[in-house]
């Protein structure tokens, strides 16, 4: 078979291509670490979060050396906690549910974007770098009130945050 | 006659048919390769592995 060298010169540069887009993929997984919403939380009942011992009191807690996994309900229509604390230069696992309909929690700007079904938990650990204030909403339409859902997730120094904890307890 | 020609045309392909070329398609595909490797580029590694909070697990 005769194959004409320009039809060559594409068919490997679409090669080409194909290798690029999968190396830069394995780069992203290798490299920066970049990952999926995990799938391993169990099911939990959404009707119940109020006796659940991670969503009766939605809040941000240290699970270890510099991670703090932050308990997020989302419902019609909001978050809670509101605004989400949480210290700067972190590992933060947040973990959502619902105890309504499905919503979205998408900090906006941010690669942190997932879905919240009820009797689920959403789980996604994200690394946070300095102090700031991001937005979050909603991006699943969840009722009539939908397009007023959002909350806040702030970023913020390491005192600030331990002042708002030890500010918590007291009160 | 037409026939004749038309075969006398396909005897010459072997030495024909590198002398078809189109140089403009090339161009074209060339730079449609360069703009999507741009596009890939911006997309992957300025625009998703950029922003904040990436997603590590």
């Amino acid at each position: 078979m005769h194959i004409h060298a320009y039809e060559k010169l594409w068919l490997a540069a679409s090669i080409l291509l194909i290798l690029l887009l999968i190396g830069s993929v394995t780069y992203g997984a290798v490299g920066p670490g970049v990952a999926m919403v995990s799938d391993s939380e169990q099911p939990i009942d959404a009707q119940g979060l109020d006796e659940d011992e991670r969503f009766s009191e939605p809040r941000v807690e240290q699970v270890g050396d510099n991670e703090y996994a932050a308990y997020v309900v989302a419902y019609q229509f909001g978050f809670t906690p509101d605004p989400i604390v949480v210290p700067e230069n972190s590992t933060v696992t947040f973990y959502v549910t619902s105890r309504d309909v499905i919503h979205g929690f998408e900090v906006v700007g941010t690669n942190a974007n997932t879905m919240v079904v009820p009797g689920e938990v959403s789980e996604i650990t994200v690394e946070v770098d300095g102090s700031k204030e991001y937005g979050l909403i909603c991006n699943e339409y969840c009722g009539a009130g939908h397009h007023v859902m959002e909350g806040n997730v702030n970023v913020v120094s390491q005192e600030e945050f331990e002042n708002r904890n030890s500010g918590g307890d007291d009160a | 006659m037409g026939q004749n020609q038309a075969a006398h045309a396909s005897s010459d392909d072997v030495s024909g048919e590198e002398e078809f070329d189109p140089i403009g398609t090339l161009t074209l595909i060339g730079i449609y390769f360069v703009i999507l490797l741009l596009a890939w580029v911006y997309i992957y590694y300025i625009e998703f592995l950029g922003r904040d909070l990436v997603v590590v697990g």
